[in-house]
């Protein structure tokens, strides 16, 4: 890639870059938020819905109104969104979109996998498939038995192809091998995107580059967070890492070794960027759960990444901005839903 | 027409609608569209006012009109515009209305859906009968045929053992964009236990559910075991496959072919019949959504408007504030009057004092909706300000024509717009959609007059498409020059070029009657000359345009009592104005009459004695235009520079004053009084004007943060003027550049195309076919450049001349529409 991408950026991907910072303009603020929450049923959150971005996204729906559907139109518009983006887009931007979409793959994979273990319908898994990560060969996913079949029946012409290298194997795939297997994806997923980013250089490696230690960090925490208690050893666990973040090597050493929540987080003291996060959780009702400090650091960054211009982060951090604004609206439909307000202020705010 | 020169009296009236006939009442002044409501709830949200539910069941309504209409255009027909004055039906008729959508929602749903499956079922049947029959049966025939070191064996075997080798089919459609991608995932999947052969139909079906036609792919698969099997019919189901049974035997294939033909053959017999049923009930909605539209859309008006009402306390009746223009409170009160008289309780108009400016309302007119437009388009005038409109409606024509002057293009120019204004009444006209044409056509009468004042200028400038014109015989006489001066043949040979001295008598007989002479066309000075003249002329129409902007002020002044501005501010300011650039017109028309050809030699130069002026000198090779003219210059220039001073302090100093004077006529009183004494003084200036608002005696605190603000504010506005008056005036000479591009345009095109034409051949024949591309050329050359892009460009000039140079002199434009709540906006 060229030094300078003041220069060239915009030649290819200036039109949709603006086009983003429009989306993000359109985000909810602070002040959308204390609206919604004040809203009695879910029609009046239609009503204060419609006066901002989202326009009469929900017009066409027959009542009632559910939760449910408010979050399957608010997807749909999202994913709108991001084909629009994706197929106006140019090389290198279309490889980026692309890995972008790999991560919701996997989760849809897996979650098929899962369905077609407890012997679900195909149909009813696909309702709870991400549509970012639709793909036509997903539905088939589950003749396959064993990683290596799925790989070389299924997955070989996706994007996902080259992840699966390192979990060639004859397993069959139980409850745990699944899980492990989603890791393992996972792991060298994001390891290559952030092998892609790097390379790509220049002001999308700065924005994109921490974005992605984190996440994988936070994988890395999450990981360890859910193994307590489990089979899973403590080699396997290390080999489930992610190794792209700044825990790696030394941090995910010691977290390998974590045995519970105090350890983890002796751990997580070593680095500044992760310390307070830890010290925000709070034990005991309406305090932060690790889940929420994460978010909330996300947020955070993606927010900032809009501060930079000529990169591609801005439509990574769209995207999950995005996706935290329909969890925030999720969230507080379902606390008016259920008439349980006590909770309805816990969303995180944007902007 | 009186209110076109300021706004009219807008007051705000307070409305008391009882309860029961709100709503008419409501809809009544919709009707009438004579006030704008003020929203009284602006702190509740959409959602707890009181009428929300009313406005929720009207958005339902529309929600299921939307669906309709969607299948009307669905199905390719237009809905007709409603007929006739529909008023916004009674609240009780909502109800009906919503009932019969409804039932036609639902009949129109359950028929298209039928119609669907139908469709479907048929799709899947002609998809079918492809599969069956579309070559299928020579393919297999070649896979018996071609593979027959397999097939032998199996046939020869003695069973039992290779029983489980039986070969199986699936057959099925797939879309076209699918089929690659699901013969690799089979072949990947299950890898050489199958056999599998694609090919497209050979006739397009329709989609069920777009109605698009498309080819699709069928496939045959023939595979060996039970487990391959079930695999491929798992993968089939994953990419949405049509799969159908496939009969092994021929025969039997047949007979399931023409089966499948009758079926077809009844289900569009069906499907004929669904559809006639279908017109049936859309041929209902088209005649009955349009009018219901338009009957919902009003009631929704209706409903937000009295959402924008507060209750009163008793409950009886609701509050409304809004805006009327003096002149409409009779009609105001009448109609209010009118429909609310089957309630038994009538509704209650009154005027309410209000601190707030009013908004603006300017009646227009078709002629003069297009010059209010180009004064709005600046910034709609304050409450009750000098509305610059009808001054436009001349100067504005005027000055275009300036830089425009030419008789050809303005009487073009003046047909095209005259053609318009005569048609305008012709539907077809008034319909057209095309931005362009709209564009040009709401500024018809603009046009009209540009046009009209183009033709008077070009008869000035003497200009028809270039060329002169000699209504009257010329003012010089070459002849007597010839005869004076005795040129010879010589003489005549040896100079191309002849001077005529207008010193000589009988060679400059007298100005011609009217505009430039025509010999001036031929003389090589026509230029300098033109361009001494359209200098000079500038100048005097910019500095009169800037004057008269100054007095109009005066007229604001008057009105909104502020007498102070009057001596502090409008007096220096022309005196500033007239006492350098009035005198620079004076001294042009001085010259003009009192130097005569005579003393041309020893003419003195204005320029000179213009920068003279300013430096206090004098310079010995430049006579003096009258005498004491430098004493005269000296005053003058003092004076001027006096003015600043006065301009920038005055106001503020008065206002502090003022200010003072007041503060100290309130502590004498007892603070009791006080009270007293403010109602009528805030009330007067409530009344009086929104400036004075700002130092009415209520709020003592404010004044003195303001003063800082007055000062700041009369700064920058004496800088603005002062540099203003020098900058602007030379901006008014683009009037003289404009028109001398646009005499020079039209002279090139003239010179470079048309007498080329004219002075190709000498032959008649020659010339009549060669004029014919030539003049299609000049005529389209013409009409592109000179009168659509000089046009644009002068009226563009012209623009800013009024927006810039004249309006800033005394037009604020700080003041907002008064919109008022109408159905009639709504209906287009």
């Amino acid at each position: 890639m060229l030094e300078g991408a003041e220069l060239c950026f915009n030649v290819d991907h200036g039109y949709l870059e603006g086009l983003v910072r429009g989306c993000k303009a359109g985000l909810l603020t602070q002040q959308d938020y204390v609206n919604l929450v004040q809203c009695e049923t879910l029609e009046d959150l239609k009503i204060h819905l419609q006066t901002m971005d989202y326009g009469n996204f929900l017009a066409n729906q027959t009542s009632p109104l559910t939760v449910s559907t408010i979050d399957t139109e608010m997807r749909k518009k999202l994913c709108r969104e991001f084909e629009y983006f994706r197929n106006h887009s140019l090389e290198p931007l279309s490889t980026f979109f692309t890995y972008m979409t790999c991560s919701y793959m996997i989760d849809n994979v897996i979650l098929l996998m899962n369905g077609a273990l407890q012997k679900k319908s195909v149909k009813e898994m696909l309702v709870k498939c991400h549509p970012l990560g639709r793909f036509t060969e997903m539905e088939a996913v589950n003749i396959a038995e064993t990683p290596s079949e799925l790989f070389n029946a299924i997955l070989v012409e996706t994007p996902l192809a080259p992840f699966f290298q390192d979990c060639m194997s004859e397993n069959t795939l139980d409850e745990l091998n699944i899980e492990i297997l989603r890791n393992k994806l996972y792991k060298s997923y994001i390891e290559a995107f952030y092998k892609f980013c790097k390379n790509h250089g220049d002001v999308t490696a700065e924005i994109m580059c921490p974005i992605l230690e984190f996440e994988a960090d936070r994988r890395a925490f999450i990981i360890t967070l859910n193994s307590f208690g489990t089979e899973l050893s403590k080699e396997d666990r290390e080999t489930l890492y992610p190794t792209c973040g700044k825990l790696y090597p030394e941090g995910l050493r010691l977290l390998a070794q974590a045995e519970d929540f105090e350890q983890m987080k002796r751990v997580a003291d070593h680095y500044g960027v992760y310390k307070p996060l830890f010290e925000a959780v709070g034990d005991g009702s309406g305090a932060k759960t690790l889940e929420d400090v994460f978010y909330e650091r996300e947020v955070q960054m993606n927010v900032l990444a809009f501060n930079r211009q000529f990169h591609y982060g801005v439509f990574y951090a769209y995207t999950k901005l995005k996706e935290q604004e329909m969890r925030n609206v999720v969230w507080i439909a379902e606390c008016i839903s259920q008439r349980h307000r006590a909770k309805i202020n816990s969303y995180i705010p944007i902007l | 027409m009186g209110s076109m020169f300021r706004s009219e009296e807008v007051v705000l009236v307070q409305l008391f609608l009882p309860t029961a006939a709100a709503y008419t009442c409501v809809s009544q002044l919709g009707e009438l569209g004579l006030v704008e409501f003020r929203d009284l709830n602006a702190s509740v949200s959409a959602f707890q006012r009181r009428f929300v539910v009313d406005v929720r069941r009207c958005e339902e309504l529309e929600k299921t009109f939307t669906f309709l209409q969607e299948e009307v255009r669905r199905a390719g027909l237009a809905l007709p515009p409603p007929e006739g004055v529909l008023l916004a039906p009674p609240p009780r008729d909502l109800l009906r209305i919503q009932e019969e959508t409804d039932r036609l929602a639902q009949e129109l749903r359950d028929v298209r859906g039928n119609q669907q499956a139908l469709r479907a079922q048929l799709h899947q049947l002609q998809l079918h009968s492809a599969v069956l029959g579309q070559g299928h049966g020579s393919q297999l025939a070649a896979t018996h045929t071609d593979s027959p070191l397999e097939r032998t064996p199996l046939l020869q075997s003695p069973g039992g053992l290779h029983q489980d080798l039986r070969v199986n089919f699936v057959a099925g459609a797939v879309e076209p964009h699918k089929a690659a991608a699901l013969e690799r995932l089979l072949w990947r999947a299950c890898r050489g236990f199958l056999i599998a052969s694609f090919r497209e139909t050979e006739q397009q079906l329709e989609d069920p559910v777009t109605g698009e036609p498309a080819t699709w792919m069928t496939f045959l698969i023939s595979y060996w075991g039970e487990q391959i099997g079930q695999k491929i019919r798992k993968i089939t189901d994953c990419f949405h496959c049509y799969v159908f049974p496939f009969a092994e035997q021929e025969e039997a294939r047949h007979g399931a072919l023409q089966q499948l033909q009758q079926q077809s053959h009844e289900l569009q017999e069906v499907l004929g019949e669904t559809e006639r049923f279908l017109s049936q009930v859309l041929g209902r909605v088209q005649r009955l959504l349009p009018p219901w539209q338009v009957q919902i859309r009003k009631m929704k008006a209706v409903y937000l408007a009295l959402n924008q009402c507060s209750v009163s306390t008793t409950h009886k009746c609701l509050i409304a504030e809004a805006w009327c223009a003096t002149q409409d409170l009779p009609t105001l009160q009448q109609a209010l009057q009118d429909s609310s008289s089957e309630a038994g309780v009538s509704a209650v108009v009154h005027r309410i004092p209000c601190r707030d400016m009013p908004p603006t309302l300017i009646r227009t007119n078709r002629f003069t909706a297009s010059f209010q437009g180009i004064v709005d388009a600046y910034g709609v005038g304050r409450y009750q300000e000098v509305n610059p409109a009808p001054y436009t409606i001349i100067t504005f024509p005027f000055l275009f024509a300036v830089m425009f002057g030419d008789v050809g293009h303005g009487l073009l120019m003046f047909l095209f717009a005259l053609a318009m204004v005569l048609a305008e009444n012709r539907p077809a006209v008034k319909t057209a959609q095309n931005e362009i044409w709209q564009t040009f056509f709401g500024g018809r009468y603009l046009l009209l007059l540009m046009g009209l004042f183009s033709v008077y200028t070009g008869f000035i400038y003497n200009e028809c498409f270039s060329r002169a014109t000699a209504i009257f015989p010329s003012g010089w006489s070459v002849a007597a020059m010839a005869n004076q001066s005795g040129w010879s043949d010589a003489f005549l040979a040896q100079h191309p070029l002849l001077a005529l001295d207008p010193n000589v008598t009988g060679v400059f007989l007298g100005p011609y009657p009217f505009g430039i002479d025509p010999i001036w066309s031929l003389a090589v000075n026509h230029l300098s000359f033109l361009n001494s003249f359209k200098m000079k002329m500038s100048v005097i129409l910019g500095v009169t345009h800037m004057t008269f902007g100054v007095v109009l002020g005066v007229f604001n002044h008057l009105h909104f009592g502020q007498w102070h501005r009057l001596l502090l501010e409008t007096l220096p300011e022309l005196v500033f104005l007239l006492g350098l650039f009035g005198y620079l017109v004076f001294l042009i028309a001085y010259k003009w009459l009192r130097i005569m050809a005579a003393g041309a030699a020893s003419a003195p130069s204005i320029l000179i004695h213009f920068i003279n002026m300013f430096l206090f000198s004098r310079s010995p090779t430049n006579q003096p235009l009258f005498p004491g003219q430098e004493v005269v210059q000296s005053t003058l220039v003092v004076l001027a520079l006096a003015m600043v001073p006065v301009l920038l302090l005055g106001t503020p100093l008065f206002l502090r004053w003022q200010h003072r004077r007041h503060s100290r006529r309130r502590r004498q009183p007892n603070e009791d009084k006080t009270g007293l004494l403010d109602v009528p003084e805030a009330s007067m200036a409530s009344q009086g004007s929104d400036e004075e608002k700002a130092e009415s005696p209520g709020d003592q605190e404010e004044v003195e943060l303001v003063l800082s603000e007055v000062f700041m504010h009369q700064a920058i506005h004496t800088i603005e003027f002062c540099l203003g008056c020098i900058s602007n005036t030379a901006s008014y000479l683009r009037l003289w550049a404009l028109s001398l591009a646009h005499a020079q345009l039209s002279e090139v095109l003239w010179a470079m195309v048309m007498r080329m034409g004219l002075s190709m051949g000498r032959e008649m024949g020659v010339v009549a076919v060669v004029l014919v591309p030539i003049f299609a050329a000049f005529a389209v050359m013409t009409v592109a450049i000179l009168l659509v892009m000089e046009g644009l460009s002068a009226f563009l000039h012209a623009l800013r001349l009024h927006w810039v140079e004249f309006q800033n002199k005394f037009y604020s434009g700080t003041g907002y529409k008064l919109s008022p709540f109408a159905f009639a906006v709504e209906d287009e």
